[in-house]
């Protein structure tokens, strides 16, 4: 294991040492990390079930890095995601040097930030835990760094204030943690003694903490500004595996706390909303970047339903029930990890073609990049969980959890769970609308502004190859279900401690008894039923059916067609937005002035209800007290030296008093 | 054996299904006092269309131009994973509910996608119609199912249909009576009947959708479209009404199209009562079902309370 984390550093230093020659130094720091990554794949993939422990004698605090099944798992997805986006990325960074950017300070980031999100979920002492979770939120923070883009400061101020935020309660978590174990060691925190209060704060601290990072409902503000300025391959590392670093966060923390009933269903809660309120607003974005980045916190949301019941399920001791939560979870963190980050792939590629984040002014690019279009819709259909892909099966082993509990709960479960259960349903039908929304409007359709359409063509070869060896990972996670998750199961019976029989040679099964579903046989009826259309053609075939025109112009009611006339991205979700507007509370701009033959300009704006709430009274107050403060400090010597005088007149008067 | 029944049983969906629809079709015209065509005009409909040349606008992409096939491919699959005849509880590795519903959203992505793909306005305002009325309908449906689930403590449609079959659960529950009632709406909004769609409606609804297609193309969505009603309404009854089974299959299969047929009877009267919704009316009318499927919900708690 020592030599994929040492493989990184090599790409770190290549790149750092060939600096002057930015092409070079990217080329080479990006090929090093997709080797690393595959070496890693297939590393982790076969060393699933190995303990494997590396220990580097240091100063102070020893740095231990363990591999244990959870860990290994993690970086498998970390892996996966890493190889797409390096090999992306080697052709990618040219966008860049056109900027003038140093490329290769670039791929020494990416290294670095890969290596760390690694080092994390290996890392088995808090010290080292803390650094690499550290250096992980530097690295990524400067990859943001590299799009020079007027939001990107504002952006990133936001995303380090709160990873700071966050990190603070993380180590505070921890400190408490070692405290009561005595060591600093991860592997001693699960024989500490812990009080029900003690043991209530830690967890707390630490869902707040990694919750930051992953971007809960209302802990997301950041997200969905920060991953669209980082450049594409780097908002797929972000919002595909970094985000997931969190959840490894809470599941560690769930092995080691005495658990209780209120931390499964605060999860869960945690989980229906941030999953239903991530969809409902990524529908009102019109940057498909930052719509992505709002799906990043529905899908957040969906894994933490699984893993809220695995909680759930260890502390009620129902370990069976566990045993399918994590799996539904971690089956999830996979899936999420191999759809999101190919979506970015596919919008970064898009991107680089015609440079523009606002999809109203997009629309037929299909015609002009069929592979990005091909796989921009396999991880659209994947992410709205259509069957056979890889979404459908980890949301089903999600359901099929929450069942599971609802069944065998009390009153309020039976309750919360179903609730859950509606929650994740109508999220499904929400990510549909959003996800044709985003194809359509981007690669269907008739072209809305010609200039841009004209400039686009096919992403170059690397590129496509990033997102292809996604998209075959969304096909095979989906028809290969028994495969992986015979795979999964083992990461779950490492945290429950009790298995079951989870897959045949076709299906998967539940925990119920008779519940199964297979993606493979449903892929070959599909294939068969496919087969009766193009036969009844061809049966009532006659001399003129084979015959296709093509029109210039959709029909228009026999007005003169033209591109305006389309459906956009806001009208198609508008009545949504008339429907949950008590939720959005949009900004609705409606200008009439200019004539009768001029246009009406109209916009509707969703705001962050979050945003307005939490944080900018937050903003407020800091200003507010920044201001007043300022008042005393305005640059006269002479009152500074009366602050100094009475300073030592009030310490003077505290000295004698006492 | 099971493989050819699930055959048959799409085979005869997929002959049966024009039938049906000319059979309600000729319901609807005797309400209104007209004589309308005959039962069999669907079958010339599309005969006729599948010999007719076809016009694509020239923007339309390759979705397009396969969406017909697949969602015929689709609604096929739907029929095919509803419970008729096949009884051995393997098959519920297809024939799961959740399996159905996510199926139903697949044929709803390519109905959407293809609807924007063309290009026409009418078309992609009636795409986003679609996707609104699931959003509606979505947390009825799978509520009410649930509850469903919860006493059959399975989602395997055909597990579930043998247990009401064999009236292990059933009506004398409290909360399955009243899951039925909510199913029922759900699925009848599923059908696209009036008054929450219209599929003879050109333009922005249902049929809406396909305004750019013609020729071959038309009659496969048409007809899938057609199908999927069909497999909706069979959802229903093998899971609310799945009495009456003999064991011979071809038996079974005559008794299955019965019920259905009643079902579409029932469509084309409730159909011929109403006149359509706005899409913002059925905030209210949405409210009635979903509360009688809370209603089966807390019945079932308290009926879990011994």
């Amino acid at each position: 294991m020592e030599k994929i984390y040492l493989a990184y550093l090599i790409g770190c230093i290549a790149s750092l040492i060939l600096y002057k020659q930015s092409r070079l130094g990217s080329l080479i720091g990006f090929s090093v990390a997709a080797v690393a990554s595959a070496a890693g794949l297939w590393h982790f993939l076969t060393h699933l079930n190995v303990f494997e422990k590396l220990e580097i004698p240091f100063p102070i605090v020893n740095a231990t890095f363990t591999l244990d099944s959870l860990s290994a798992f993690f970086s498998f997805v970390i892996s996966l995601v890493a190889l797409a986006a390096s090999i992306y990325g080697i052709h990618y960074a040219r966008e860049y040097e056109e900027k003038g950017e140093n490329t290769s300070l670039m791929a020494f980031f990416f290294n670095l930030f890969v290596v760390s999100m690694l080092l994390v979920v290996s890392a088995s002492n808090v010290f080292w835990f803390m650094v690499f979770w550290e250096l992980m939120t530097a690295a990524s923070y400067f990859l943001i760094c590299f799009n020079d883009e007027h939001n990107t400061r504002k952006a990133t101020v936001l995303y380090m204030t709160i990873a700071h935020i966050g990190g603070s309660a993380i180590l505070a978590a921890f400190v408490l943690m070692a405290i009561s174990a005595h060591s600093l060691d991860f592997s001693s925190f699960s024989n500490a003694s812990l009080s029900p209060v003690m043991a209530a704060v830690i967890f707390l601290l630490a869902l707040f903490g990694f919750g930051s990072k992953a971007g809960f409902v209302p802990l997301h503000v950041w997200l969905p500004k920060a991953h669209p300025q980082a450049p594409s391959n780097v908002s797929a590392l972000m919002s595909g595996v970094m985000i997931k670093t969190a959840i490894y966060g809470i599941i560690r923390f769930a092995t080691w706390l005495p658990l209780h009933e209120w931390m499964g269903i605060l999860i869960l809660v945690i989980g229906a909303l941030s999953s239903l309120l991530g969809v409902l607003y990524a529908l009102m974005q019109h940057d498909y970047k930052a719509l992505l980045a709002y799906h990043s916190i529905e899908n957040i949301g969906i894994i933490l339903l699984g893993v809220g019941v695995g909680v759930y399920g260890l502390a009620t001791g129902n370990s069976l029930l566990a045993t399918i939560g994590f799996l539904g979870g971690l089956y999830h963190v996979l899936n999420h990890a191999t759809f999101k980050g190919l979506l970015f792939l596919g919008a970064g590629s898009v991107l680089y073609r015609v440079h523009t984040r606002d999809m109203e002014v997009l629309g037929g690019l299909a015609k002009k990049m069929p592979l990005t279009a091909l796989a921009f819709l396999v991880g659209s259909m994947a992410i709205s969980a259509l069957p056979p892909l890889n979404g459908f099966v980890s949301e089903w082993f999600t359901y099929q959890s929450m069942i599971h509990a609802t069944i065998e709960g009390s009153l309020l479960e039976k309750l919360i769970f179903p609730a859950s259960i509606i929650a994740l349903a109508l999220t499904g039908a929400l990510a549909v609308m959003c996800f044709v929304k985003v194809y359509s409007v981007i690669f269907s359709g008739v072209p809305r502004n010609r200039k841009l359409w004209e400039k686009a063509k096919e992403s170059p070869i690397l590129m496509v190859v990033g997102m292809y060896v996604l998209v075959i990972g969304c096909i095979l996670f989906g028809l290969g279900a028994p495969y992986v998750s015979k795979e999964i199961i083992q990461v779950s019976k490492f945290l429950t401690s009790c298995s079951y029989r989870v897959a045949d040679n076709v299906a998967v099964y539940s925990t119920l008894p008779t519940s199964l579903v297979s993606p493979v046989m449903i892929t070959i009826i599909l294939l068969a039923m496919m087969v009766v259309p193009v036969i009844m053609a061809a049966v009532y075939r006659d001399s003129l059916s084979a015959v296709v025109r093509e029109t210039p112009t959709p029909w228009a009611c026999g007005a003169k067609y033209t591109p305006r006339m389309q459906m956009t991205a806001a009208p198609f979700t508008g009545a949504l937005r008339k429907l949950v507007d008590w939720l959005y509370r949009s900004e609705i701009h409606f200008e009439e002035t200019n004539g009768y033959f001029g246009p009406v300009k109209y916009s509707a704006h969703a705001r962050d209800i979050f945003w307005e709430i939490f944080y900018k009274p937050v903003i407020r107050a800091i200003d507010w007290s920044a201001n007043t403060v300022r008042k005393i400090q305005n640059g006269n010597v002479q009152l500074y030296a009366s602050y100094i005088l009475v300073a030592l007149v009030v310490l003077l008067v505290i000295s004698v008093s006492i | 054996m099971d493989v050819l029944v699930m055959i048959t049983q799409v085979l005869l969906a997929i002959l049966l299904a024009p039938l049906l629809e000319g059979i309600s079709g000729q319901i609807t015209c005797k309400f209104q006092s007209r004589r309308g065509s005959d039962v069999f005009q669907p079958y010339r409909n599309f005969v006729k269309l599948f010999k007719r040349s076809e016009t694509l606008p020239e923007n339309a992409t390759t979705l397009f131009r396969i969406a017909p096939y697949l969602m015929f491919a689709v609604a096929s699959a739907l029929v095919a994973i509803v419970p008729v005849v096949y009884t051995d509880y393997r098959w519920g590795m297809v024939s799961d509910f959740f399996m159905f519903v996510y199926l139903a959203a697949l044929l709803r992505f390519i109905f959407g996608a293809a609807s924007l793909d063309s290009g026409s306005p009418f078309a992609a305002i009636g795409g986003s119609r679609e996707q609104m009325l699931a959003v509606f309908v979505e947390p009825t449906l799978m509520l009410s199912a649930m509850v469903v689930a919860f006493l059959a403590k399975t989602t395997n449609l055909v597990e579930i249909s043998n247990l009401v079959a064999s009236g292990k659960i059933g009506y004398f529950i409290p909360a399955f009576t009243v899951a039925a009632v909510a199913f029922l709406w759900a699925v009848y909004v599923e059908t696209g009947k009036k008054p929450f769609d219209l599929p003879e409606a050109e333009q922005e609804l249902q049929e809406g959708l396909l305004s750019e297609y013609s020729g071959k193309r038309l009659a496969i969505s048409q007809w899938a479209l057609m199908i999927k009603r069909i497999a909706v309404i069979g959802l229903f009854v093998v899971l609310f009404a799945p009495w009456l089974k003999t064991g011979n299959p071809f038996l079974d299969f005559g008794i299955f199209f019965f019920k259905v047929g009643i079902f579409y009877i029932f469509t084309a009267f409730v159909d011929a009562f109403y006149s359509r919704y706005r899409l913002f009316q059925l905030k209210k009318t949405a409210a009635g079902p979903f509360s009688l499927a809370v209603l089966s919900l807390l019945l079932y708690v308290l009926g879990g309370i011994k």
